[in-house]
C-alpha cells in the first residue's frame, strides 16, 4: 500500500515523486557523513502476475482435465551503493522507511570499508550528467489492469485448439505479465523514476508414442516484449496453437537427421539465443577482463580484438536499450546513465564492448554504454547486457532464396537446447523445430538435431541474413550471470540468416 | 530475522482475514551476506535481507495466489482481498487435494548459529588467504564467498503451523595464469562456515592451473573418465526429476517402459550404485517438509542398482491407491504433471571407500575431469545431456595423470554413465556451478562420448 502512494504520479509527469526523493535523501545525506565519495539508491517495487492452464487426460478415464494456475507476486524494497575508500559496498532491506535507509546505507559503508582493505586500485567511474526525469514503456493499457477473466478465457481459447488434435497428449498456455517501478538517486544528482512493462506469453503442445517410448513437445513462444495490453492481440496465440498442435503430431514420428556438414537456415526466435550466447555474452567487458572468471567465465574477445575480423561482412551488431518493445529498454540504467546505442561489430569487425560506469576507463573509453542492470532491488548492479541484435541484410535477400540456396540443410525453427563453453569457443544449440531442405526446397520435419561450432568460425560462415521485412526481435527473460546469480530479461533481434557448412550432429 | 513466534502471529493474522474456506500461508525470510572477488582484488559485496508471505486460497476448488513483501495491515489485508478475487474468477482445479491437517514435523538440524550471523570479518580473511596465495604463484584469483541464513514458516486453515530455520555457506575459486593460459577450480558447500578451508581450495586450485598450462588437444570419442566428485554430482543430481510416477506412467521418462508400465523393481545399474535422499544427513541442508507439506522421511530410489521407489505427490498418489512420498513435486494444485518431482532435494549418490587417487590408479587409459559447464538437457525421456569440461582435463595413463588435454564437449545421460560406472570413491558434499547441491562420489565410468574439443581455457 505505501508503494502504491510511493510511486503514483500524475499522468505524464515528467519529474519523480517527492515522496521517493524525500526517502531517498536520507541515503545520499548518511553516506555522505561517513564521507562516502559516492552513493546510490534505488527504491523499487516488482510486480508479477502469472496466469496458466495445462490440459492433461485425466488418470484411467482419459477425459481432457484443465489445472489452471493464477498467482501474483509482489516485492517492495531498496538497496543503497556507495564508495568508501575506493570500493564499493551495497546493502539492501524490504522495509523502506527513513530510519532503514540510513541504517542499511550504514551496513554498506562497513561492507566497502571491509573490501577496501584488500582492493589492489580505487575504482573510477565515468562521468554521468545529472538527470532528473520519470521515464514509462509506451503503452496503451497497462496489463495489470486488465481483468483476470480475460487472460483466463484467452488461455482457455488456446488450450482448447491445442487439444484438438486427439493426438496431441497434452498442452499449456501462459500470460506473465510483470511489471518494474524504480526510482534512483545518485549523489551525483540524478533523480529518476521509471515504469517498466514486459510481457511474455507461451504455448506448447506434447505428443506420446508409448510403443516407442518416445515423447515430443512443440511450442511457440511469442515475442516477449515490454510493452502494454494491447500487444497480446498481435501474438495470435490461437493461430499459433493450431499450428503446433499439428507440427508436434509430424514431429513425433519425423525420421532422424542424418548427420554431417549442413547448410543452417536459422529462424529468427531461434537465432536470437545463437546470437545471445555467441556474440552478447562474449562482449561484455567484465567477462573479457576476468570479472566473472569463477563462473560465467571469460571471453574469447579481448580487449586486443578491437578492430579485428570476427564475423562475417554479412554481421552487424548493434547493443542498445531505445528499440521499442524491447525486453532491454528503459530510459536508464542501474547507474543513471541514460539509454543509448552503440556498434558491438560492424560488418564483421569488433568495435566495442558493453560497459558501465566503472569499466568504461579500463578500455580508455570516456562514457558507459549504459549496461549497469540489477534484477531487484534486493541485487548489486553490475554488467549485463543491453538488447543486442544482427542488422538486416539487403531487401533483396529472402526467405525463398535463401532456401534456394542450399543444396542440403536444415530450417531451425524456436529454442531448444543451448550449451557453451566459459570462453564462448564451442557451442551446441537444439531447437524447436526442424525441416530438411535439399536441392533448393524446404521438405518435411526431421527430428533429434543439434548443430555443433565454434563462434568464430561459425559467424565467419554467415552469408546471408534476410532483409528489413524479416526481422524482428524475440526475447529472452532468464539471462544469467553473477555469483549469487542474477536474472536479465532482453531482445535480440535478426530475420533469418544462413550459415555454411556447420556440423550437425544426431542426439537421441 | 522473523522468530517463530512472529511467524505464528503473523500466519495467523492472514489466516484470519481470508473468509474463504481453505487458506494457505507460506513465509520465507533471508539474510545473505556474500564477498565476490576477481583479478586479485574485491568486486562486489553484499549484505541483503529479504522477506515474502505467499497466500494461497480456494473456495469451491478455485484457487488464487499472492505474494507480498510488505506487511503492514493495509498491505496483507488488500493481498488476501486480491488472492479471493484471483479465485473467485479461476477455473476449478480438478487435480486440487483437500488441505493437510495438523502435522510433526521432524528436526533436520541444518542450523549453525555462528554460520547464520557470520558478516564481512570472518569472511574476507578467506578472500584474503586465496589472493594472497595465489600472488604468491603469480596467478590471479576470482571466486565467491557466501553465507545465508533462511527462515520458512508455513500454516493453513486445517491447524497445520511449520517453522524452519536453516544456514549454509560456500566457498569457491577460480585461479588462472596471469596471461589467461590455465585455469583450476577449487569449491566447498559447508553446512558450517567455520569449516571451509580456503587455504586447502587455494592451494588445489593452483596445483590445478599449474598442472593443466598447454593442454594438449585430444581426438573426439568415447573415453574412459574418472569424475571427481563435482563433476559426478553435476550429472547424478539430474536424474531425480525422473523419478515422477506420473510423468513414468505418461511414457515420458527413463523409467517408462515400452508399451506401458514403468521399471520399478527391475535391476538397471551396477550393484554399487545406491542413490537416495536423506534430509536428516547433517553434511547438507534440508526442509522438515514435503512440497505437499507433509513430514519428510528418507527414500531410496535406487538400491544397488534396482529401481527402488517411484516418487507420487498427493494427487498421483490418490489417483494410483499409494502413499505420497517425499520428491513427489508437491504444489497444491495436486500434480503437477509437467514431468518433474524427482528427490531433487537432499540427494545422496553412495560413497565407496577408495580415494580419488585410488580410482586414478586404477585406469590404464582415461580422463580426469575436474567438473561441468552449461549443462543442459537434450532429451528429456532418456536424459541426455550436453556440457563442457572445465578448469582442467588430464589424460590418465597407467594409472598416473600425464598431459593436460583441452576441454571437450560431452554428451551422455546420467542413465548412461551410472549404468557405465565400473567403480566409486568416496561421496562428499558438492556444488557444481549451476547451483545444484548433492553428496556425490567420485567414480569411473566407460565409453563417456566427449564428440568436440574446445578451444576454452
Amino acid at each position: 500500500m505505501v508503494a502504491e502512494k510511493m510511486f503514483g504520479a500524475p499522468k505524464d509527469s515528467k519529474a519523480p515523486n517527492p515522496e521517493l526523493e524525500k526517502l531517498a535523501a536520507n541515503a545520499l545525506r548518511e553516506a555522505k557523513k561517513f564521507k562516502a565519495s559516492y552513493c546510490d539508491i534505488r527504491i523499487v517495487r516488482l510486480r508479477d502476475q502469472r496466469v496458466s492452464l495445462r490440459v492433461s487426460p485425466e488418470r484411467g478415464t482419459g477425459k481432457s482435465l484443465a489445472v489452471p494456475g493464477v498467482a501474483e507476486d509482489s516485492s517492495f524494497g531498496f538497496g543503497v551503493r556507495v564508495i568508501v575508500n575506493g570500493a564499493w559496498g551495497f546493502a539492501a532491506s524490504p522495509i523502506v522507511t527513513a530510519a532503514e535507509i540510513a541504517r542499511i546505507t550504514g551496513e554498506a559503508v562497513i561492507i566497502a570499508k571491509a573490501n577496501a582493505t584488500i582492493q589492489p586500485k580505487p575504482l573510477q567511474l565515468a562521468p554521468v550528467k545529472a538527470y532528473r526525469d520519470r521515464w514509462v514503456t509506451p503503452h496503451d493499457k497497462d496489463p495489470l489492469d486488465v481483468p483476470m477473466a480475460e487472460k483466463i478465457e484467452l488461455l482457455r481459447k488456446v488450450t482448447a485448439e491445442v487439444k484438438k488434435n486427439a493426438k496431441v497428449f497434452s498442452g499449456s498456455a501462459s500470460l506473465n505479465l510483470r511489471s518494474e517501478d524504480k526510482y534512483f538517486a545518485s549523489s551525483e544528482g540524478s533523480s529518476i523514476q521509471q515504469y517498466i512493462l514486459q510481457i511474455y506469453g507461451n504455448v506448447d503442445a506434447t505428443a506420446v508414442d508409448r510403443e516407442n517410448n518416445i515423447s515430443r513437445s512443440r511450442s511457440y513462444v511469442p515475442t516477449q516484449a515490454s510493452a502494454g495490453w494491447e500487444y497480446v492481440p498481435e501474438m495470435n496465440l490461437e493461430e499459433n496453437a493450431q499450428r503446433i498442435r499439428e507440427e508436434v503430431v509430424e514431429h513425433l514420428s519425423a525420421p532422424a537427421v542424418k548427420p554431417g556438414k549442413k547448410d543452417l537456415l536459422l529462424m529468427p526466435n531461434h537465432l536470437m539465443l545463437t546470437i545471445h550466447e555467441s556474440v552478447a555474452h562474449p562482449t561484455e567487458l567484465d567477462r573479457a577482463l576476468g570479472y566473472e572468471a569463477n563462473y560465467a567465465g571469460t571471453s574469447y574477445i579481448t580487449p586486443a580484438t578491437i578492430g579485428k575480423r570476427i564475423a562475417s561482412e554479412q554481421c552487424t551488431f548493434i547493443g542498445e536499450r531505445t528499440s521499442p518493445r524491447a525486453l532491454g529498454t528503459c530510459g536508464y540504467d542501474d547507474d543513471g546513465v541514460k539509454s543509448t546505442s552503440f556498434t558491438i561489430i560492424d560488418k564483421g569487425i569488433f568495435k566495442t564492448f558493453q560497459t558501465t560506469r566503472d569499466q568504461a576507463h579500463l578500455i580508455g573509453e570516456k562514457e558507459s554504454h549504459g549496461c549497469s542492470q540489477a534484477d531487484s532491488w534486493a541485487t548489486v548492479p553490475f554488467q549485463r547486457m543491453p538488447n543486442v541484435s544482427l542488422s538486416p541484410g539487403s531487401r533483396e535477400t529472402t526467405l525463398e532464396n535463401m532456401i534456394a540456396g542450399i543444396d542440403d540443410g536444415v530450417l531451425i525453427d524456436g529454442r531448444g537446447s543451448y550449451s557453451i563453453d566459459q570462453q564462448r569457443y564451442n557451442f551446441q544449440f537444439g531447437g524447436d523445430a526442424f525441416w530438411e531442405i535439399k536441392g533448393g526446397k524446404k521438405r518435411g520435419m526431421i527430428s533429434r538435431v543439434s548443430y555443433q561450432a565454434r563462434t568464430p568460425d561459425f559467424w565467419q560462415a554467415c552469408d546471408a541474413t534476410a532483409g528489413p521485412s524479416y526481422w524482428g526481435q524475440y526475447g529472452t527473460t532468464g539471462d544469467a550471470k553473477g555469483e549469487p546469480t542474477q536474472i536479465n530479461s532482453i531482445s535480440h533481434g535478426c530475420s533469418p540468416t544462413r550459415f555454411r557448412k556447420i556440423d550437425v550432429i544426431l542426439t537421441d | 530475522m522473523i522468530t517463530r513466534d512472529e511467524a505464528q502471529k503473523l500466519a495467523q493474522k492472514v489466516l484470519g482475514l481470508a473468509t474463504f474456506p481453505e487458506c494457505q500461508v507460506t513465509i520465507t525470510s533471508s539474510e545473505q551476506a556474500y564477498t565476490r572477488f576477481a583479478n586479485n582484488g574485491v568486486t562486489t559485496a553484499s549484505f541483503n535481507l529479504r522477506h515474502n508471505l505467499s497466500i494461497v486460497v480456494t473456495r469451491d476448488g478455485r484457487s488464487g495466489s499472492m505474494a507480498v513483501n510488505d506487511f503492514d495491515d493495509a498491505s496483507l489485508k488488500s493481498a488476501v482481498k486480491l488472492a479471493e478475487e484471483l479465485a473467485a474468477i479461476a477455473p476449478p482445479n480438478p487435480e486440487r487435494m483437500a488441505p493437510v491437517g495438523k502435522q510433526e514435523f521432524p528436526a533436520t538440524n541444518d542450523l549453525d548459529e555462528r554460520t547464520a550471523a557470520a558478516r564481512a570479518p570472518e569472511m574476507i580473511p578467506h578472500v584474503k588467504t586465496i589472493i594472497d596465495a595465489a600472488l604468491a604463484a603469480k596467478m590471479v584469483a576470482a571466486g565467491l564467498i557466501e553465507r545465508s541464513l533462511r527462515v520458512t514458516s508455513i500454516a493453513n486453515k486445517a491447524g497445520l503451523f511449520g517453522f524452519h530455520r536453516s544456514s549454509d555457506s560456500q566457498l569457491t575459486t577460480t585461479i588462472r595464469m596471469a596471461d589467461g593460459s590455465s585455469s583450476g577450480w577449487a569449491g566447498q558447500p559447508s553446512m558450517k562456515l567455520s569449516e571451509l578451508d580456503s587455504k586447502g581450495l587455494a592451494a588445489i586450485a593452483i596445483e590445478k592451473c599449474s598442472k593443466w598450462k598447454n593442454p594438449q588437444r585430444l581426438e573426439p570419442g568415447k573415453y574412459t573418465v574418472v569424475l571427481e566428485p563435482t563433476a559426478t554430482g553435476d550429472l547424478v543430481r539430474l536424474m531425480s526429476q525422473a523419478f515422477s510416477a506420473r510423468a513414468t506412467e505418461e511414457g515420458r521418462t527413463f523409467l517408462s517402459k515400452r508399451g506401458g508400465g514403468n521399471r520399478l523393481g527391475e535391476k538397471m545399474f551396477p550393484e554399487f550404485v545406491t542413490l537416495r535422499m536423506d534430509p536428516f544427513d547433517a553434511r547438507q541442508p534440508s526442509s522438515p517438509w514435503t512440497g505437499d507439506w507433509l513430514p519428510t522421511r528418507t527414500m531410496s530410489w535406487i538400491e544397488k542398482g534396482v529401481i527402488a521407489n517411484l516418487a507420487y505427490d498427493r494427487y498421483w498418489a490418490s489417483k494410483t491407491g499409494k502413499e505420497a512420498t517425499p520428491g513427489g513435486g508437491g504444489g497444491f494444485g495436486g500434480g503437477r504433471g509437467g514431468g518433474g518431482g524427482g528427490g531433487a532435494a537432499s540427494l545422496i549418490m553412495e560413497g565407496g571407500k577408495d580415494s580419488l587417487a585410488d580410482l586414478i590408479a586404477g585406469v590404464e587409459k582415461g580422463l580426469l575431469v575436474t567438473h561441468l559447464w552449461y549443462i543442459r538437457g537434450v532429451n528429456p525421456q532418456t536424459l541426455q545431456q550436453t556440457g563442457l569440461t572445465r578448469d582442467g582435463l588430464f589424460m590418465i595413463e597407467n594409472g598416473k595423470i600425464t598431459t593436460p588435454v583441452m576441454n571437450m564437449r560431452f554428451l551422455e545421460s546420467p542413465v548412461r554413465l551410472l549404468q557405465n560406472c565400473v567403480r566409486i570413491g568416496q561421496a562428499q558434499r558438492v556444488r557444481g556451478l549451476e547451483g545444484g547441491m548433492m553428496i556425490a562420489p567420485s567414480i569411473v565410468a566407460t565409453d563417456f562420448p566427449l564428440p568436440s574439443v574446445s578451444d576454452a581455457v
